[in-house]
């Protein structure tokens, strides 16, 4: 996953020019992923910062854990070459794969993609939880995805009485 | 450690909750504090609303009042608007956030609708519409409504259904049904039941009626009374067997002091493009018909669950 094995070609080096301009991304935890432009610019953040000239050598994620990264950097490349082949069918049956991951994980997924600003992977990992959430009471959300209950009981009434038909 | 959710920005949990459903958002509201913002926002309510409700409320005949999405959402599926000139009405099923439309009877084209002798137009309390068509008499009635299916909800089955409710001293409709028909204008399509002529029921009493081998307003109930009078308890009258089981759509009160009679079903696709025709048809019986009035056709969708995506 680290820099070392970036001499390997991509599959999906040879379908365009620019892929074979690397950039290099930092973890939070100080490791180096080289990756192919084309993957990196997934990431409307960073394709921000190329486009605004950013000189540097190594881009810093400092809200991102290596282990989240690289898991990140696998649906940037899985997507740059889906969007060059248009298998809708392959694409879901691989993103159903991919986002088959625990609450702890897709929590940081959704953190990473919301800050690297990755649409695909940010819709991704929010239907999922939307999925999850989909016939749960309230207080089986809040167990599954371990949030703390700060709603007052007379405010949680008047939620349940203003919404009653949801409630039924 | 696991990390709580509600530690997630604000835009990712009404990103959520815009994934979800309307009931589904309301639940949500009582998880947490920032859930319930979340689910109160403008920008998961939008999602829930038909994508192009901005033009729908720029044709209400009435200006249409909200402080939020979410209050416009609820404000449209409790209490229909009138639009196009007051000619149709419009609202949400407030569970799948589907559109609804009643296209009123002057909205629809009824033969010989413009010759006062055979139907009128009057004004009644207990209708939404200004209108309603009040048949005065006719042998052919023939009543058609088309709608463009752009203005329908994608990927949704639809029922439409004829919306009705007889005056006094009606008449020619207890044992005659209608012919009830909706299809795709100029064919083609083949979907869910649509071009199938179904028969129709209007007289709330009929499948009653033809259970207790009753006759009303009819020379035979009379004629059979007669007959029976030397025995008692007088004989139950024998009825053809294609009156005991009757088939087709029955009507069922809808509780606002109208009758609705399902006319069929038909289903819209993605961006599918053209029009659909939904017919009543009377003219089998040949006799004198009086005493309908016509609140208009309902459309409604079928389901009223949100697809999963």
């Amino acid at each position: 996953m680290a820099s070392s094995s970036s001499s390997l070609p991509s599959p999906s080096s040879s379908s365009s020019s620019s892929s074979s301009k690397k950039l290099v991304l930092r973890s939070s935890d100080e490791k180096h992923f080289e990756v192919d432009e084309a993957v990196a610019l997934q990431s409307e953040m960073i394709k921000q910062m190329v486009e605004d000239g950013f000189g540097g050598d190594v881009i810093p994620l400092l809200n991102v854990s290596s282990n989240i990264l690289s898991k990140v950097i696998d649906y940037c490349k899985k997507h740059v070459d889906f969007d060059s082949k248009k298998k809708m069918d392959d694409r879901r049956r691989w993103d159903a794969e991919y986002i088959d991951v625990g609450v702890d994980e897709l929590y940081h997924l959704i953190m990473a993609a919301n800050y690297r600003n990755i649409k695909g992977l940010l819709d991704l990992t929010c239907q999922k939880v939307a999925d999850t959430i989909k016939g749960k009471k309230p207080k089986q959300i809040r167990i599954i995805f371990n949030i703390k209950n700060d709603v007052t009981p007379e405010g949680e009434q008047k939620i349940r009485k203003e919404h009653s038909w949801a409630f039924e | 450690m696991v990390t709580g959710f509600n530690v997630l920005p604000l835009e990712c949990i009404s990103k959520i909750i815009s994934f979800t459903s309307p009931l589904e958002a309301c639940r949500s509201s009582a998880v947490s504090l920032i859930f319930r913002s979340a689910a109160d926002s403008d920008s998961v309510w939008e999602k829930f609303l038909p994508s192009d409700y901005k033009n729908i409320l720029s044709r209400s005949v009435s200006s249409v009042d909200f402080s939020s999405k979410k209050e416009l959402y609820f404000r449209l599926c409790d209490d229909p608007i009138l639009i196009d000139d007051g000619y149709m009405s419009f609202a949400l099923d407030k569970l799948s956030g589907r559109k609804c439309y009643t296209l009123g009877a002057r909205r629809l084209s009824i033969a010989w609708g413009g010759s006062t002798s055979n139907w009128t137009w009057p004004s009644v309390p207990e209708s939404r519409f200004g209108e309603v068509a009040h048949l005065e008499e006719v042998c052919w009635l023939q009543i058609d409504g088309k709608v463009d299916t752009r203005m329908l909800s994608p990927e949704t089955t639809y029922i439409a259904k004829f919306i009705f409710k007889f005056a006094e001293g009606s008449m020619g409709f207890d044992y005659q049904p209608v012919d009830v028909v909706v299809k795709f204008v100029g064919g083609g399509r083949s979907g869910v039941g649509t071009g199938k002529v179904q028969t129709a029921y209007l007289d709330p009493d009929s499948r009653k009626n033809a259970q207790f081998g009753r006759l009303r307003n009819t020379g035979l109930f009379q004629r059979t009374l007669r007959l029976s009078t030397s025995i008692r308890p007088p004989i139950p009258i024998r009825l053809p067997q294609q009156m005991l089981d009757l088939e087709g759509q029955f009507p069922e009160e809808r509780g606002d002091g109208w009758l609705e009679v399902q006319m069929g079903e038909f289903y819209i696709g993605k961006g599918e493009d053209g029009e659909v025709q939904m017919s009543l048809l009377e003219v089998k019986g040949g006799h004198w018909k009086s005493g309908l009035n016509v609140q208009g056709i309902e459309l409604r969708p079928k389901e009223t669950k949100i697809p999963n995506k």
